[in-house]
């Protein structure tokens, strides 16, 4: 019963932190949005979750920088309001590259609201591309970090990066679910011989067909997960890779065990006698399960993923998820997986109660 | 589970979960897009309630009926 | 015994010459209705239409193995021999049937829309790895499906997902073989092909006594 309760707790803790816990300051845009080489620029600089105005103006440190060896600083720096800033730069008639346009990113360094990054901010044009310049000098070190709990602030995702917290878990439950299913279905066939049965039969209450209902229950609560993973990912998607479905090897994997899992169903649901169905079934779970493991060796090498862990690893890369994140990711991992056991437990039951009353056991 | 027919439910939720992102994102203004994308991690937190709550609801019908079955006939329990 | 029993499977084919015939005139016409829908077939599509019509021609092929003959025969023959044999002859059969039938959807394919393969003998590697992994995946789904009373579309269902990792690999490499995309590493595809290939013919071997007897 405990770990009922612990999954509760835990799914709560990470709904509350997830969706409570505010985002780190960072750079929505800048305007204008394109300059000429050897202009005085006055650039505003869009903040989001900004706090500017709570430190005063020459303690803030603005660049716009090229590589890591060349930036130009701002100058003349003020604070319009919170999230609006204003620095003026003189850029050099020479761009560090002999090409027609460079981009740059904008950099903001702030007391109170540590740095925060824009890539390629803004573009400089030029006319003629014949030379270039060195724009080493200015020295961007020094820099603050907010040290308060905090989500990551990306560009594009924004606040759906908290997502990652209701979304990513579900694929989690998934993978648990069918792996507890597989495993079911391997005791069934181990058991399934008569002198193994006949000794399951003597521990008490235990009946072979027990395993079958087990791997089905765990299939279907996976099947749900899936669905659930499937559709949110979906959504997600669309508003941040633009698209719903993109051939993206997780959308792959999980598309091909639902339809393994259907096709299960239908084949245990396809016999007359319980126990054939359960046997060919099993067997049908392993094969299958089996099958599905090569999809991760082979899809990446077909399909560039967009998601983070791109190897096809469904684990996360540590630039992906900072220590903030881990603490209401894994919790939340933890919570949804106990609750789809949960799940997965009730229709057991409810089924062993159903195959009792109809007299099938 | 009488208070609502379980299959309109499901058939006005898909019908709204098609429609409301195109719904939303006429005119100027796109919601889904709008205060940093929060909108979407509701929609995600909806979507799962709403599939657990369905899958939960299944089972309680199910529950039912078996209840009913069993009221029946008393002489179904073969243990 | 291995090979008594693959010449069974050739004797009980010779006989019931209306099965393959069958099959082969089924090649054929998915090949007339891809030169008569369309017109000019680029190699994108050559490829991926000529993977569908291998994908269903085996499908169907291989689906009779344990349909055609009654349960009390096939239970007479799990007596004779041994089981697991029984199956090695069946893979081993499939696996020349459909290499057969893909030349000869090859060929009829190249005559109505064209050949693009650049690479021929990596195509006919291909042709005969994709055999392989079809014919050992389809027999095994074929025996499970065989017990049920729906079988052919039992078939069709169970055998998607599973085939899935094989033909997505077959696809890549044969886009290879048609240099519609660069990839001096193919080898490690055709490493993986076999990989699968030998955990799907160890799981069929390890899962085959649960099925076949009643």
């Amino acid at each position: 019963m405990w770990w009922k309760a612990l999954s509760v707790v835990l799914i709560v803790y990470s709904l509350i932190a997830g969706t409570l816990v505010p985002l780190k300051p960072g750079i929505t845009y800048v305007s204008p949005q394109t300059a000429r080489s050897g202009q005085q620029l006055v650039l505003q600089l869009h903040g989001y979750n900004s706090f500017y105005a709570q430190s005063p103006a020459n303690d803030i440190r603005v660049w716009l920088q090229y590589d890591s060896a060349q930036a130009l600083t701002g100058q003349q720096i003020r604070v319009l309001n919170d999230t609006t800033l204003e620095a003026s730069f003189l850029i050099p008639t020479e761009l560090p590259r002999p090409t027609a346009s460079v981009m740059l990113n904008a950099i903001i360094d702030h007391p109170a609201d540590g740095v925060s990054l824009l890539p390629s901010a803004i573009e400089i044009v030029k006319d003629s591309i014949a030379s270039q310049a060195n724009w080493s000098g200015s020295n961007i070190s020094g820099l603050h970090v907010k040290k308060d709990f905090s989500f990551p602030y990306r560009n594009v995702i924004y606040e759906s990066i908290r997502n990652t917290y209701f979304h990513v878990p579900m694929w989690f439950v998934l993978m648990f679910l069918f792996i507890a299913s597989a495993w079911n279905s391997v005791q069934f066939l181990r058991f399934s011989n008569p002198a193994q049965a006949a000794a399951l039969d003597e521990q008490k209450g235990r009946s072979l067909l027990d395993f079958d209902r087990k791997a089905a229950a765990y299939a279907e609560a996976g099947l749900l997960f899936g669905i659930l993973g499937l559709i949110t990912g979906m959504l997600w998607a669309h508003y941040a890779w633009g698209a719903a479905w993109s051939n993206d090897i997780k959308q792959l994997m999980t598309a091909v065990a639902l339809l393994i899992y259907l096709a299960y169903f239908i084949l245990r649901s396809s016999f007359d006698e319980p126990e054939k169905g359960a046997r060919l079934a099993a067997v049908y779970n392993i094969f299958a399960f089996a099958s599905l493991i090569p999809l991760l060796y082979i899809v990446p090498r077909m399909f560039a993923s967009l998601h983070p862990g791109a190897t096809g690893n469904p684990a996360f890369g540590s630039e992906d998820l900072d220590n903030t994140m881990r603490m209401v990711f894994y919790p939340a991992i933890i919570g949804w997986s106990l609750f789809g056991f949960w799940l997965a437990q009730l229709r057991y039951r409810y089924q062993r109660l159903l195959d009792k009353a109809t007299g099938l056991d | 589970m009488k208070f609502f027919k379980a299959r309109i439910f499901f058939t006005i939720i898909l019908f709204l979960a098609i429609s409301l992102p195109t719904v939303l994102a006429q005119g100027n203004r796109d919601y889904m897009r709008e205060t940093g994308k929060i909108n979407v991690v509701i929609g995600v937190i909806v979507l799962i309630f709403i599939g657990i709550v369905t899958y939960v609801l299944r089972l309680d019908r199910k529950l039912t009926k078996l209840e009913h079955q069993l009221k029946d006939d008393k002489n179904g329990w073969t243990n | 015994m291995l090979f008594t029993l693959l010449r069974k499977e050739f004797v009980l084919e010779f006989r019931q010459r209306y099965a393959i015939s069958g099959i082969v005139l089924y090649v054929f016409s998915m090949v007339f209705v891809v030169y008569a829908a369309s017109i000019k077939v680029q190699p994108q599509v050559w490829n991926v239409l000529f993977w569908l019509i291998i994908l269903f021609a085996s499908i169907n092929a291989v689906v009779k193995s344990f349909v055609q003959e009654s349960g009390a025969r096939q239970l007479y023959y799990y007596q004779l021999a041994d089981p697991a044999m029984l199956l090695l002859a069946k893979i081993i059969y499939n696996t020349l049937l459909l290499l057969v039938l893909s030349l000869l959807a090859f060929g009829a394919y190249s005559v109505v829309a064209g050949n693009p393969v650049k690479d021929i003998g990596l195509f006919a590697l291909i042709l005969l790895l994709g055999s392989l992994g079809f014919s050992i995946a389809f027999t095994f789904i074929a025996s499970i499906a065989a017990k049920a009373n729906n079988s052919a579309t039992l078939m069709a269902i169970l055998s998607f997902p599973v085939i899935m990792p094989i033909l997505l690999t077959l696809v890549r490499l044969s886009a290879i073989a048609l240099r519609l995309i660069q990839d001096t590493s193919y080898q490690r595809d055709i490493v993986n092909l076999l990989a699968i290939d030998a955990i799907l013919i160890t799981l069929t071997f390890v899962l085959f006594p649960f099925v076949w007897r009643d």
